[in-house]
């Protein structure tokens, strides 16, 4: 993936996933900066699965280095 | 900590055997097991209770107990899954079944409005009731990896050699549950 690749939805779904499990890449960065910033329907989307995340930590106790 | 006081954390803490049950089962999936370990979680709070801060909520606490009860069993036990739930791996690795919340060009249909974010503790409880709900109708395999990642946080390898399952195919397993979790949260939770 290139800074210059446009990226999809459906694509930047992938990646908010794997952000949970990896650092990305810089590239994967920019490509989903760049997608969410034009993208309304991704910022509502990002908004929900940051709740989501935040609200499962809460649940499951996970903690940044256990 | 005056009699009645305790009474009541002891009632509190009793009244969450059937979440914890029901989340040691998403994990262990043996009823035998999950009771053992809910059994053992209870105890071990009503025992350090006095302990509890009350910086994280009760069901937090006694589930980070259950945690270590959980882990013990599932490193004591190096059984692999059996041959009947390998089977119902294709089915829980489908991604396309997300593809009705895109367009053809990978667009979202419909707007995603907002979640109002909880921040009352009541309302923190009654989300937490709904992620509970919808933790439990994730197919079998994907909570089993999904909790195994997000609450046991055993590393991606140990999740992967538990569940019998590649690197690649965790990645799908995991994206599922996510996506499937944000869209039944999106259903079930009250917007603003």
């Amino acid at each position: 993936m290139t800074a210059n690749n446009k990226i999809t939805c459906k694509d930047t779904t992938w990646l908010v996933s794997d952000a949970r499990e990896r650092e990305l890449n810089i590239e994967e960065k920019a490509a989903l900066r760049a997608h969410i910033e034009q993208c309304e329907l991704c910022q509502g989307a990002s908004k929900q699965f940051e709740v989501l995340f935040r609200q499962l930590d809460a649940l499951l106790g996970k903690s940044e280095n256990r | 900590m005056n009699d009645s006081k305790t009474g009541n954390i002891t009632e509190e803490i009793a009244a969450y055997r059937m979440p914890l049950f029901r989340l040691a089962l998403l994990q262990l999936r043996d009823e035998a097991a999950a009771d053992d370990a809910t059994q053992e979680a209870l105890l071990a709070a009503l025992e350090s209770h006095t302990r509890f801060e009350g910086r994280s909520s009760l069901k937090t606490w006694l589930i980070s107990i259950l945690r270590f009860k959980v882990l013990d069993i599932i490193r004591a036990n190096k059984r692999t899954l059996n041959a009947s739930s390998l089977t119902a791996l294709g089915d829980e690795l489908d991604v396309s079944v997300f593809d009705v919340l895109f367009e053809e060009n990978g667009c979202w249909t419909e707007p995603k409005d907002a979640w109002s974010d909880p921040q009352s503790h009541v309302e923190q409880l009654q989300f937490f009731k709904i992620l509970d709900a919808c933790l439990t109708k994730l197919p079998p395999l994907t909570a089993r990896a999904f909790l195994m990642r997000e609450w046991l946080e055993l590393t991606p390898d140990e999740t992967c050699s538990q569940i019998g399952v590649s690197a690649g195919n965790l990645r799908v397993i995991l994206y599922r549950a996510r996506m499937q979790l944000r869209h039944c949260l999106d259903l079930t939770w009250d917007r603003n």
